[in-house]
Order: C-alpha cells, then sequence, then structure tokens
C-alpha cells in the first residue's frame, strides 16, 4: 500500500493543514464558497482517477494470476490425457489383435476429444462442457483398458489428481 | 381408509442393521433385499410366510446400497459403497459373484437394468451416471461416463420399453439420457423439486414419470412429442418433459421412494415420517392436468424411515417395503370402494 501523498495545491490553499480538510474541502472554513466547491470537484475527481488506475492495474495482476494458474492446471490436465492416450496407442500397436481394434478405436476417439479442445480461447462458452467430456472419455477409457486410475488426492499429488 | 392397506407379515431382513432397498425378480416369485450389513438377501415364500432362501454375504466391502434383477431374472446387479458394482449369476438357490464392475470414484448408489437386458447403467456420489454394455460372454464394457449433473446421484432407471435412461440426484434435477451416434447424452433436465431427488418411477406405459423429494413433494412429469396438440415447445426432435402434477402437503418428511404400479397404477411412497402411502390417479381428471388421491395412510407402517417400496410385478396389490429399523414389511393393499 503507498502512503497518501497531500496533493501540494491543497498546502498552499491552507496555512494550517487539517486532515479533515484535505479530504472534503467543502468543509473549510471559506467565505468562497464556489472556490472549495470546485476544489471539493477537483480532488474527489482526481482521487478516483488515480484509485482506479491503481485498482485496474492491481486487478489485472491479479487475474492474470489466476488465469495464469487455472489455465496451467487444465492444460497440465489435458496434456496428461494426451500423453496417456499416445502411450497406449503405441503400446497396442505392438499387439494388434481383434480385441484391441476397440481400444484403439476408443483412444482415437478420445485423442480426437483432446485435439479440439479449445486451448487458444479461454472466453469459449463450451470450453467447461467439453472439459467435462474429456474427463467423463477418460474414465470411460480407463474402463476398458482395464485401469484403476488413482483419484485419491495425497500428499505429494497423484500424477491423475486434478 | 386405515385398512386399505393389510399387514400380511413383517421379517427382520437386516436385523441391527438398516435395509435399503428391495427388488422383486421379473415373475415376482423372489424379493432381493440389501442393507447396511453389507449383504444381500433372497426371499420366497413359503406357505404364508417369507423365508431366506440365499444370504450373498462375500462380494461387498461396504453397504450395500440398492439391488437389480436382470429383465431374464438370471442376472441380479448389486450397487454398494465400496464403490463397486457386482454381478450375481443364479444358478437354481445359489448366486455366483460373476463380474465385478469398477470405475467409479466412490460409493455407488444406484443400479438399473435396461429392458432389453444389454445395458446397465450405475450412478455415484462422484457425480457421474456409467452406462455398461453387456455380450454374450458375460462381459461388460463401458461405454459411457456421463458427467452432467453437479453432485451426488441419487438413482438411476430406465423407461419399461425404450432405452432411455433417467437419473435423480443432491443437485434438486432429474436428468434423462438417449443414445447419440456412438455416445450417449443427456437431452433433458428436469427442474422443479426444490431439494434432493432421492427416487424415480415410471408409468406403465413410460409416458409418465415420478419423482420424489427431500422438499417433501412428488412430481408427476408427462413426455411431450415434438408437434404435441398441446403446443408444448420441443427442442428439435426431443421429446420436452413437463411437470404437470405436484403431491404436496402430504408428508411430513423427506419422500425416499416412489413405486408405480404397473398392474393397477397406484403410486406408492416411502416416507422418512416412517409412512407408507398410495395415490390413485381421479379417473375423472384432465390428463394434462390429473389429480390423485391419497387412498391409503399408514402413518407407522414403520419404527423408522421407509427407504423403499416395491409392488410385485405379477400380483396386483402386493407391497413390499423396508426401513432403517432392519424389517421389511408385506402389504396387501385394497382400493377404497367408490374409486
Amino acid at each position: 500500500m503507498e502512503s497518501f501523498v497531500i496533493p501540494p495545491q491543497a498546502e498552499a490553499w491552507h496555512q494550517e493543514p487539517q486532515p479533515l480538510r484535505y479530504l472534503f474541502p467543502c468543509l473549510a472554513p471559506s467565505s468562497d464558497l464556489f472556490c472549495s466547491c470546485s476544489l471539493c470537484h477537483r480532488y474527489h475527481g482526481e482521487g478516483y482517477q488515480e484509485g482506479y488506475v491503481e485498482g485496474s492495474c492491481l486487478g489485472m495482476t491479479e487475474g492474470r494470476q489466476y488465469g495464469v494458474s487455472h489455465g496451467a492446471k487444465i492444460g497440465s490436465e489435458v496434456g496428461c490425457y494426451q500423453g496417456f492416450a499416445f502411450t497406449w496407442k503405441c503400446l497396442l500397436a505392438q499387439c494388434p489383435t481383434e480385441k484391441d481394434s476397440k481400444k484403439r478405436k476408443m483412444l482415437d476417439s478420445f485423442l480426437g476429444m483432446v485435439q479440439k479442445f479449445p486451448y487458444a480461447d479461454p472466453t469459449c462458452a463450451q470450453l467447461h462442457e467439453d472439459l467435462d467430456r474429456i474427463r467423463g472419455k477418460f474414465k470411460q477409457v480407463c474402463s476398458l483398458l482395464s485401469i484403476q486410475p488413482n483419484f485419491k488426492v495425497n500428499s505429494g499429488g497423484s500424477a491423475l489428481s486434478f | 381408509m386405515k385398512d386399505s392397506l393389510i399387514l400380511l407379515a413383517r421379517v427382520p431382513a437386516h436385523p441391527d442393521s438398516r435395509c435399503w432397498f428391495l427388488a422383486w425378480n421379473p415373475t415376482g416369485t423372489l424379493l432381493a433385499s440389501c442393507g447396511g450389513d453389507r449383504s444381500i438377501r433372497i426371499w420366497g415364500k413359503e406357505g404364508d410366510g417369507w423365508v431366506c432362501k440365499s444370504v450373498l454375504a462375500e462380494g461387498h466391502q461396504r453397504t450395500v446400497r440398492k439391488v437389480a434383477w436382470s429383465p431374464c431374472g438370471n442376472y441380479l446387479a448389486s450397487a454398494s459403497f465400496d464403490a463397486t458394482t457386482c454381478i450375481w449369476k443364479k444358478n437354481q438357490d445359489d448366486f455366483e459373484c460373476v463380474t465385478t464392475l469398477e470405475g467409479h470414484e466412490n460409493e455407488v448408489k444406484s443400479v438399473a437394468w435396461a429392458p432389453s437386458g444389454s445395458l446397465l447403467a450405475t450412478c455415484s456420489r462422484d457425480k457421474s451416471v456409467w452406462v455398461w454394455e453387456v455380450d454374450e460372454e458375460d462381459e461388460y464394457e463401458c461405454v459411457s461416463v456421463l458427467n452432467s449433473h453437479t453432485q451426488d446421484v441419487k438413482h438411476v432407471i430406465w423407461h419399461p420399453s425404450q432405452e432411455l435412461l433417467a437419473s435423480a440426484s443432491y443437485d434438486d434435477t432429474v436428468k434423462l439420457y438417449r443414445e447419440e451416434e456412438d455416445d450417449w447424452v443427456c437431452y433433458a433436465t428436469l427442474e422443479g423439486h426444490e431439494s434432493t431427488v432421492w427416487s424415480l418411477s415410471f408409468d406403465p406405459s413410460g409416458q409418465r414419470l415420478a419423482s420424489c423429494s427431500d422438499d417433501r413433494t412428488v412430481r408427476i412429469w408427462r413426455q411431450y412429442l415434438p408437434g404435441n396438440e398441446q403446443g408444448v415447445v420441443c427442442n428439435g426432435s426431443d421429446p420436452t418433459w413437463k411437470c404437470i402434477c405436484t403431491l404436496s402437503g402430504f408428508h411430513s418428511r423427506t419422500v425416499y421412494d416412489v413405486s408405480w404400479c404397473h398392474l393397477t397404477g397406484a403410486l406408492a411412497t416411502a416416507c422418512g415420517d416412517d409412512a407408507i402411502r398410495v395415490f390413485e390417479e381421479d379417473p375423472s381428471s384432465d390428463p394434462q392436468q390429473p389429480s390423485f388421491s391419497l387412498t391409503a395412510h399408514l402413518p407407522q407402517a414403520h419404527s423408522q424411515d421407509v427407504n423403499c417400496v416395491a409392488w410385485n410385478p405379477k400380483e396386483p396389490g402386493l407391497l413390499a417395503s423396508c426401513s432403517d429399523d432392519g424389517e421389511m414389511a408385506f402389504w396387501k393393499y385394497q382400493r377404497p370402494e367408490g374409486l
């Protein structure tokens, strides 16, 4: 937090500055009512502008940080699915039996969903719906591959906890 | 009105535990019960009494929440809080666990077979609904994981004749699903209940669906197909489901279960106020806005919450119920004269 700086104009306006009068120049014992009111407007306006600029700046930083961390989480989750699917496709390619063809087909459709995911557009209305569908498909793929993904969140953090 | 439900038998089905759910086999000769004691019991009628034919104790590590018979009557599926669903095969009087379905992250709350017997649905506290396909070799394969609900999914049921699935949730909604290309999709969300929806039951035709809730009401929903005479707007080729009746003011606690008799059309409810109630549609009421009358009310049907009511599929008026007190009871329902 920056300290409050008394504007230099205020110094000139009154010899014995009192805090309340800086904030509310209308309260100053002045014979010129018009003058004090215009100052009031001026300071109020300036203060508002300064605060607004500073607030916007802080908000942007905070929002950016939140977006970066949240986006990174989603990216890491979807990326993990993609790596998982690629790995299994390679593993299944080595033993192409009849039964595995269904699994490969499922992995292809899963990869298709991952590739269509709107990474580049965080404002995309479909994004969360797509993510839910990908998560559902991942569970289905795991079930088909007879893998029990570890969803439990432990202190170390499992690779499949999001 | 009190005489319209007559107690036939009371059985300590799961002593010192809760009895959660009952399911009649398709021929109505066997009743499966499940409970907090991790076991499933199969009951058959001998003389005037009900005797335990088998106990399926091995299979689950935690509470067995629901059981469902396959349409052929040769298989029983059980949903458990241990996150698994077991498929039991019937060999005369014995049952053998042939498959354990894994995949849900935590408590499986309900299980249901499609009318064809080739599809099975499960739902869980993990907010998902899974659809499984069964092949000729009794192998189960997950065909879809549906993440449409935002909370715990309490119940799943299939439409009596079509491959349409309905689910009820802690998110206060009912969702309906159908197959689209290679996947399953949610095509309708039924909003109206003000709290958890606990159970669902289709009417004999499958055109109407009853839902019961923690908000102490039962709602009746009706299906409107595209181009319906009533002018109910449909989205594309999907039917719209509209609430046409709300039964409120009858139940003083949560309504845990609802069962629509496919033989008589009577609607029974299981309530947290220990009572069993039966409603019947007024024959003269408008089918688009039907009214239902309370035709039976048994205040202390059980000594604790009634968890389930189940009409026998072959014997009209035979109702089974079970409770947190571990007991199950058999009732004879007689329609009051003048209806």
